[in-house]
Order: structure tokens, then C-alpha cells, then sequence
């Protein structure tokens, strides 16, 4: 027999893979699983005693009904589709990056610094600065991973998942010291100097975010499936041996994409910090990066089709508030919506070759 | 008497190529029938067609005079049928007794270890196995693996066994050993489908041969009075059998490649030389430093001591992509995972090692467009086949694989070539082919290192003949004097 040997998991399944917008294909069996995880979550209204299509009309009221509830949506997106990008780049690369949720925190501490140190600059300065600030503390961050999965050989799953808690603890004495506001009974900055805050869109309150996230998305897109870099990365993510006999030095692979996705994660950090709460606040980004996984593996670790999978779950959630208040069935069903997404997601993707 | 199994104008088609074309096949009980054909003919289509693995677009298949239409492969198990398959469905870290309890009902729900293991003692024995039930499966070798596949086939009463290239990854006595364990199965009145590329195997074993070409029948004939050139030329539509006379090279040029005292781990320290425009063939029962040899002249092992030089320049420190720029070619025998990425297309495999150059690349742009194109051409030039530089490769015959590690190494037109098990796989028409393009790229003055556990191979291409045994040497010596019994003992002598 020529076939592959079978697939042992959703990431290893899907290297390699491009997208083929055909029913049978990867995109049309995750519309299905997002269809069936939209009826259970119907019968599960249903059950619990509310009509599901006024529950239904309730999320998508509270995510699209005004300006500034799609301007809300869309800052709610931003994080997810910016660190999902990164972590779909690494799991093509075959690094299981679990680390965007402690990347965006130091990214949010990063951009908050940057924005201090650069407060008497014009704003044009200031915002970039801040913004790189970001992106390099997160970049910076996953490198320590980096470092330690390739100079100890220890997992990059453990090295990327426990730093993520060393970097809320490392945010929370940050704020408890240099960066925090004394006195204000919360672990939290002052609030960011006026140069560096991103601006908004009147009425909408959308911060530009979501428009660097989607050029992130297809910029990375492109890299992915138009540069000898990308190529690297897809060999290298289907398999290492394969990978070693092209040429391809695997160790700087695992460098260029967990350094790429700490810089898109620390970005998305210092984009919230900068463009919704403007100051940086413990917790601000919390489950974020956990998020990304779930959007990452949604879009089949295709960055372009992340933006779908990060609108879905940004509108779902930024939704779900309107309809535990209007309809009375609690918010917390979104996450159980999501859940069954991935599951669904899991089976359709991953049952079958 | 009613044959066991009967198929009757079986049509599978693949997009508009027709894989089976209205094929007709019976086997006896008690019969080894041996399906042969070229690469890509069919074969392994129309098995798994049997197996239910695939559905026919039209044909009827009786199996002990019933039907079976749109049946699955657990149906056909159910029914007797069992397909050893070349990449073994087994769990490594389980015994004998433990694999062959997997996903068997019969081995009940509270599972009656003792009682299987000692019929698996007894089957064993009976038809010859040698293999202990409480071994563990990943301690085995590749040979007895395929055993306890058989096993497990016999267990649970099967009458008929397909083995589809059962021999192509096994060493010379583990094919003698099988053929043993083929002809007991005979004796116990089993049917037995037999599909391989090499024409000694049919002629001692099989009673009678299928041929197909094209996905149609295109020969059959008992094995009995049929002459190996004969049943050659049924299979490729002309006689190859003889193996082309190595014209006497031109007077090898100055050395291409050197080792003085290299060695790696598991690989013993190696003095030798190939000069351009030479061929030398490494021989050798596979696991006596092969593999370690040709990963660490490609540079995928690290080298423990020793020198090598390519061209006069010290590389044995050298990255893989270093030795790759000065010209150096290799082409593994792990194909599934090393030599392609299986999953990805032909163009994609095609430019693998590659994909920073022109035609592949431009500045720090892929350029598809003319990735595709030149794929096009090396799939003419060497006859891949299949619908185009986008087909993915897992879905290709094994032959057709090969062809693409083939192509794509001798198409830089490198100064040295490693090849390991190059024509794994192959038919006798397109293991010739490949060994002509070698021997062409000699004659351009490459240095070629041939490694292949297939003697007759090594021998047909070889201008000097090296046997591994031990991971090292166990003697050289020139084609012009070559000595059989010699380079028996030097293989026996050593080997493991
Ligand atoms: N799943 C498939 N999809 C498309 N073409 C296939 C598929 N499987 C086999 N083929 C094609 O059918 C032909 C017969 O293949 P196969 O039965 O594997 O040949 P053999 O086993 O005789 O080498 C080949 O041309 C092969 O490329
Ligand atoms: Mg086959």
C-alpha cells in the first residue's frame, strides 16, 4: 500500500495540506462541524427551556447591531486572528506552540514600556514604537521557549505551556512594581501617555487592529505557500526526516517560527493594551492565547482561513453577553458552543484521509 | 471442483484512468498464483478492489460461491480473506500473542491470553514461522513482523492470502523463509495471491501466473515449462532478463569522492576511493552499515573520525545542504518518510532539495509556473506517471515514487551520487531504465556509490563490487575479475 501511514493527530493531519474549497474537502467538512455544533447548541437552548433562533438573533444583535457593537466585535477578533496566525504558522512547522497566552501578556508589558519610554515623542513614533516594543518582548518570549526546547531538548508543549504562567506571574510583579499605578487597589499601569494610544474609528470605537491583523494573515499566507521560507516550514512540519535530507536546518526553522509567532502574539498584546483598555491591567489578555489555538486549528493552520475561524469565535463571544441579558441563557453556553466546534472540527477533519 | 475465489470483469477507474480494465481472475484452493505486471499495471488496485478497499465500478466477485458486492475489509476477513499488507498494521510495543488478540472476537472479551499463545505455538510451528509468542513485535525483525501478519491470518481461518510485494523490503533468507511458509500454506489447501517484481520468486513458488499491463490481462500461463525470459516478456513486452553487458568504462578519472579512516557510529573505519567515471557497488545482506554509511556521506549521520573529501575538499564536517551545492546526490531508501514528503505534490517532492534555485525559485519568490513546467518534463523524461505536477504523491505506485527520487537527483547532474535501494520497487523495465540513466551519468564522469542488498542489481551496474558485512568492508574487487564464491563467503562470512 502507498498511503500514508494514518494521521495521529488534527496538526499532523493537516500539514501539507492546502485548503480545497470543495464539500468534500478540509473547508467543506469544517463548515459541516461548525453547522452541526450550531444545532447541538440549539437543541441545548432548546433544553433549556428558550426558543434557540431568539437566542440565536440575540448574539448576532449584540455582535453586528450597532456600529459600536461590530467595532467591539472586531478589537475582540484582533487577538485571536493575530496570535492565531502565529501559532497555524508554527503547527505547520510542526512546533506545538502553546505559548501565545503568556507571549500576549509580555507583549502587553512590552508595548505599555515601549509607550512610557516614548511618551514625549510625536505619536506617529510613539504608537510604532510601542507597538514594536510588543512585538519584540513577545518575540523575546518565545525565544526563552525556543532556547529551551532546543538547547535542553525539552518538549516545546512544556516549554511554551509553563513559561505561559512565569509570564502572567512575571506581568503581575511588573505591575506590583515598575509599571503599576500605586494606589489604585488594582494591579494595573496609569494610564498610557495620549501619544501612544491607537486611534479609533468614530462610532464604531474600532481600533485599527483588526486591519494589521488581516494583512498579518495574508501576508503570512503568502510566505506559507510562496517562499522557499514557507516551503521549508511545510517539509519540516510533514516530516523531520524529510526535512534534514532537503537541507533545511530544522533548528533555525523552529527559531523563524516560534520567534514570527511571539512577535504576532506580543503584538497582539500591545495592540490591546494600546487600543482598548490603554493601560495595561493584570489579566487583560486572559485565555487569549488558548483562544488562538482553538482559532489556529479551526482554520486548518491555513493563516487566511484563521480569519473566518477568528471572526466566528470573536462575534460568537463579543454576541453572547446580549443574549445571557436579553434571553436570559448564560453567556458561559458560548464556551460550550466552542467546544463542541473543536470536537466537531476533530472528527470531521481527522476521522477520514 | 468450484474455485475459491472468482472475479469477473472487474472495471475500477480513477478519474479517466482505467486501473482495472475488465479483468478476470480465479484461484484454486491449494494454488499460489502469482500477479504480475509493471508498475502502475493494476495489481494493487484490483486487490484492494478484492479486499474491499475499494469498490469496482462493475464487475462480480465469488468467494467460495458466494458474492460479495460493496463489501468492506472487515466483511472480507469475516468471509476468509487476508491481506498482508506491506506496511504492517501492528503495535511495536506488544508481544506476538498480544497483536494477534487485537481486535479479534474470538480472543474474548476477557481476553484468554494463555490459550492463544499456545495456539499461536502451535501455528507456528506447523507452518513454520519460528516465531515465540511472547516476543515483543518491535524487537523484530522486518521478516518475522510480516509473520505475525501472517499468523494472524491464519488464526482466523482465512483461505485465501493476498500478499502484495511481500518480498521487496525482505533480506535474501527471509524471501527463502517466506517462500517455505508459502508452500505450506499450499499444502493446507489455502489460495494465495502473490504479487512481486521478481521472476525467481514466481518461478519457484507459483503455480501459475496472471500478468497484467495497462490495468488489463494480458498473459496467463502455468509456471510449470514457462522460461524466466518468457514470463519477462509477458510482463514488459520484451525480453530483459539479461542483464546489459557493463561496457568496460572508460579509464576512471581522478578520485571524486575519498574516505581515509571514516567512520560513524556503527560503521567502522573505511578507506576507499571513487573516481569519476567509476561505479562502485556496495553489496551486502541490508543491516551491516549501509545505512550508516550513506547517511553520513550525505551528512545526515555525524561522523565519529576520518576524513572525507569531495572533489578534493574536506566535507566531513559539512552540512547537508554544503555537500548538496558541491554537487553531491543521494537518494535514501526510506522513501515514505525521508526521500518524499507524501503528502504533498509531485512539483513539490520534485523541488524538495532544491526550492531556493531557479527554476523552483527566484530571489526569495517561489515561482510555481515554472516549478510545474519542469516538473512536466522530468514526469515525461522519466515516465511518472500520473495526471500532473499537482497529483498528490501518496496516491502514486511505489514505482512511480521512486521515479521521482530518481529524477530529481540525477537531474542536477551531481559529481557524486549516493544511491541506497534505488530500484526498490521497481519492475525489471524501469529497474533498467534506472540503472541506464546511472550508468550514463558515470559516463558524464559522476562517481556513483550503488547500495543494494539485491546482488543481481549491484552486479549489473557495478564497475568495482564492495560486500558489507559487520558495518565494514569485508573485501573489493574489480567486475573485471569477478569471483561468485568469493563474494558469498565475504557476505556469509561477516554478516550478521
Ligand atoms: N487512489 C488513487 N487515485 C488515483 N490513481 C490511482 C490511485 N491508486 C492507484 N492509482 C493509479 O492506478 C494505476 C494502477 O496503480 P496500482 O494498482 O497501484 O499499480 P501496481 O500495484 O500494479 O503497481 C496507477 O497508474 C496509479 O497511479
Ligand atoms: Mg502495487
Amino acid at each position: 500500500m502507498s498511503d500514508a501511514a494514518p494521521s495521529l493527530s488534527f496538526a499532523t493531519f493537516l500539514q501539507g495540506r492546502r485548503i480545497r474549497l470543495t464539500p468534500g474537502g478540509l473547508f467543506g467538512r469544517i463548515c459541516v462541524a461548525l453547522l452541526l455544533s450550531m444545532v447541538c447548541a440549539a437543541v441545548l437552548i432548546g433544553l433549556s427551556g428558550h426558543n434557540p433562533f431568539a437566542a440565536f438573533a440575540a448574539i448576532a444583535q449584540g455582535a453586528m447591531g450597532s456600529e459600536h457593537q461590530i467595532g467591539a466585535s472586531l478589537n475582540r477578533c484582533t487577538p485571536y486572528l493575530l496570535a492565531g496566525v502565529g501559532v497555524a504558522l508554527c503547527f505547520r512547522a510542526g512546533v506545538i506552540n502553546i505559548g501565545a497566552e503568556g507571549q500576549i501578556a509580555i507583549g502587553g508589558a512590552g508595548a505599555a514600556a515601549a509607550a512610557f519610554a516614548f511618551a514625549d515623542a510625536p505619536p506617529i513614533v510613539a504608537v510604532v514604537a510601542a507597538l514594536l516594543g510588543g512585538a519584540l518582548a513577545g518575540a523575546a518570549w518565545a525565544g526563552i521557549a525556543t532556547a529551551i526546547h532546543l538547547g535542553r531538548r525539552v518538549h516545546e508543549v512544556l516549554a511554551t505551556l509553563l513559561l505561559n504562567f512565569v509570564a502572567l506571574l512575571l506581568v503581575q510583579q511588573l505591575l506590583a512594581g515598575p509599571l503599576g499605578q500605586f494606589g489604585a487597589g488594582f494591579l494595573q499601569s496609569p494610564l498610557m501617555p495620549r501619544s501612544a494610544w491607537l486611534p479609533r474609528l468614530a462610532g464604531f470605537d474600532a481600533h485599527p487592529g483588526f486591519l494589521i491583523a488581516i494583512l498579518a494573515a495574508a501576508a503570512f499566507s503568502f510566505v506559507l505557500w510562496r517562499t522557499p521560507f514557507g516551503f521549508a516550514l511545510r517539509v519540516a512540519g510533514s516530516s523531520r526526516l524529510a526535512g534534514a535530507y532537503a537541507g533545511f536546518s530544522l533548528a533555525r526553522l523552529t527559531w523563524g517560527a516560534m520567534l514570527i509567532a511571539g512577535a504576532l502574539a506580543g503584538l497582539a498584546g500591545g495592540i490591546e493594551v494600546l487600543g482598548v483598555h490603554r493601560r495595561l491591567i493584570e489579566g487583560f489578555s486572559l485565555g487569549f492565547g488558548f483562544k488562538a489555538v482553538t482559532v489556529a486549528l479551526l482554520g486548518a493552520i491555513e493563516p487566511l482561513a484563521v480569519t473566518p475561524a477568528a471572526l466566528f469565535i470573536g462575534l460568537l463571544e463579543s454576541g453572547s453577553l446580549a443574549m445571557q441579558r436579553q434571553i436570559g441563557v448564560p453567556s458561559a453556553l458560548i464556551t460550550v458552543i466552542e467546544g463542541l466546534t473543536m470536537l466537531f472540527v476533530l472528527a470531521a477533519t481527522a476521522g477520514r484521509k | 471442483m468450484s474455485p475459491l475465489l472468482q472475479m469477473r470483469g472487474i472495471v475500477r477507474r480513477f478519474g479517466d484512468l482505467c486501473a482495472n480494465d475488465n479483468i478476470d481472475l480465479d484461484v484454486q484452493p491449494g494454488e499460489i498464483l502469482g500477479l504480475l505486471g509493471e508498475n502502475g499495471s493494476g495489481k494493487s488496485t484490483l486487490m484492494k478492489v478484492l479486499f474491499g478497499m475499494l469498490r469496482a465500478d462493475s464487475g462480480s466477485i465469488a468467494f467460495k460461491g458466494k458474492l460479495l458486492d460493496g463489501h468492506t475489509p472487515a466483511e472480507a476477513m469475516a468471509a476468509g480473506i487476508a491481506m498482508i499488507h506491506q506496511h504492517f498494521m501492528l503495535i511495536d510495543a506488544m508481544t506476538v500473542t498480544e497483536n494477534v488478540m487485537l481486535g479479534w472476537p474470538e480472543a474474548g472479551r476477557v481476553l484468554r491470553t494463555k490459550e492463544i499463545s499456545s495456539r499461536v505455538r502451535e501455528a507456528s510451528k506447523r507452518f513454520g514461522l519460528y516465531l515465540d509468542p511472547d516476543a515483543q513485535v518491535g524487537a523484530l525483525p522486518l521478516g518475522r513482523r510480516q509473520r505475525v501478519e501472517i499468523l494472524k491470518a491464519i488464526l482466523r481461518n482465512a483461505e485465501l492470502l493476498i500478499l502484495d510485494e511481500p518480498t521487496s523490503n525482505l533480506a535474501p533468507a527471509e524471501v527463502a523463509d517466506l517462500l517455505v511458509i508459502l508452500r505450506r500454506l499450499r499444502a493446507e489447501r489455502k489460495g494465495i495471491v502473490f504479487i512481486t517484481h521478481k521472476l525467481p520468486e514466481v518461478l519457484d513458488v507459483c503455480d501459475n501466473v496472471v500478468v497484467l499491463r495497462l490495468g488489463r490481462v494480458v498473459g496467463r500461463a502455468p509456471v510449470a515449462g514457462a522460461s524466466r525470459g518468457q514470463l519477462a516478456e509477458m510482463m514488459i513486452g520484451r525480453d530483459v532478463s539479461a542483464p546489459r553487458e557493463v561496457d568496460a568504462a572508460k579509464p576512471p578519472g581522478q578520485a571524486r569522492l575519498a574516505l581515509r579512516d571514516f567512520s560513524a557510529p556503527g560503521l567502522l573505519p573505511l578507506t576507499f576511493e571513487v573516481r569519476a567515471g567509476e561505479i562502485l557497488g556496495v553489496a551486502g545482506v541490508d543491516g551491516n552499515g549501509q545505512f550508516e554509511l550513506v547517511e553520513s556521506l550525505s551528512g545526515l549521520l555525524p561522523a565519529r573520525g576520518g576524513v572525507l573529501e569531495l572533489d578534493g575538499r574536506d566535507i566531513t564536517r559539512s552540512t547537508v545542504a554544503a555537500r548538496m551545492n558541491l554537487g553531491l546526490a543521494y537518494m535514501p531508501a526510506d522513501r515514505g518518510q525521508k526521500a518524499l514528503v507524501k503528502g504533498m505534490s509531485i512539483a513539490e517532492n520534485v523541488m524538495l532539495r532544491d526550492s531556493r534555485r531557479p527554476p523552483y525559485a527566484r530571489g526569495p519568490l517561489l515561482t510555481p509556473a515554472r516549478a510545474a513546467a519542469k516538473t512536466r518534463a522530468l514526469m515525461a523524461d522519466y515516465d511518472i506517471r500520473a495526471r500532473g505536477p499537482d497529483s498528490i504523491v501518496a496516491r502514486l505506485s511505489g514505482g512511480n515514487q521512486q521515479k521521482i527520487v530518481v529524477a530529481r537527483e540525477l537531474d542536477r547532474g551531481p559529481a557524486v551520487l549516493i544511491a541506497h535501494q534505488a530500484a526498490w520497487g521497481l519492475d525489471p523495465g524501469a529497474t533498467r531504465f534506472v540503472l541506464d540513466r546511472m550508468i550514463a551519468l558515470r559516463d558524464r564522469g559522476a562517481a556513483i556509490v550503488y547500495v543494494s542488498s539485491e546482488l543481481e542489481e549491484v552486479l549489473a551496474i557495478s564497475d568495482r563490487v564492495a560486500v558489507m558485512a559487520g558495518g565494514g568492508f569485508a573485501g573489493v574487487m574489480p567486475r573485471s575479475a569477478l569471483d561468485m564464491r568469493q563474494i558469498g563467503l565475504w557476505m556469509a562470512g561477516r554478516a550478521a
